[in-house]
């Protein structure tokens, strides 16, 4: 599957583009169907508490870690029984809640997609390519 | 090969804040809401899945830039 970048309304009428993939997270009965980030330079995932609450995770309960990022400490509450299907792919994955971020922010990294899939960034062509290994 | 194409800033546009539904092609909007909850009220009459997403961010730091 090939996804182009997604040019994403910046502020000054600016755009950005940004890797993309359409994303299902399944909390037991609840889903979230939404758009993630691939970011090959994310430890793990992510996911606002706005997406936490609407999934039914009550991640005020779930004892808090202090992280980083490059643009700021953050805490987080980490969730280990979530599920993802990507494209009829399902996998689980442990996701970081993180508090304050703004509600859109659901990112995919090295610990859950990228041990699922090959992925292949192409900048120059604006669009990645994933094929998902084959489980038996 | 399966090629997907999103294109948030045509999909977003005239939706300042609150939270839209995008249908499963990713061409069109099919609800808005004041909040994700409105938003997915609206939704539960669809049957085809919808992908939402916030509307009215500036979505630079999502991917980060200088």
């Amino acid at each position: 599957m090939t996804i182009k970048y997604s040019p994403l309304p910046d502020i000054k009428s600016r755009v950005v583009l940004a890797p993309l993939i359409p994303v299902t997270f399944i909390n037991g009965q609840y889903e979230f169907p939404t758009l993630a980030l691939v970011d090959s330079g994310a430890t793990g995932a992510i996911i606002s508490t706005i997406i936490a609450e609407d999934l039914h995770i009550n991640w005020r309960e779930i004892p808090t870690n202090l992280g980083f990022s490059v643009g700021a400490n953050l805490r987080s509450h980490r969730f280990n029984n979530l599920y993802a299907e990507i494209s009829n792919n399902k996998f689980q994955l442990t996701v970081g809640i993180i508090e304050g971020i703004a509600p859109y922010k659901c990112i995919l990294g090295q610990a859950d997609i990228f041990q699922r899939a090959k992925i292949t960034f192409q900048g120059f062509k604006k669009q990645f390519e994933i094929i998902f290994r084959e489980f038996n | 090969m399966k090629q997907i194409r999103i294109n948030l800033v045509k999909l977003l546009k005239g939706y300042a804040s609150g939270w839209v539904g995008i249908s499963s092609d990713f061409k069109s909007v099919l609800v808005s809401g004041k909040n994700l909850k409105e938003a997915r009220e609206k939704a539960r009459k669809i049957k085809k899945k919808v992908y939402f997403f916030p509307a009215g961010e500036s979505y630079g730091n999502f991917v980060g830039k200088i």
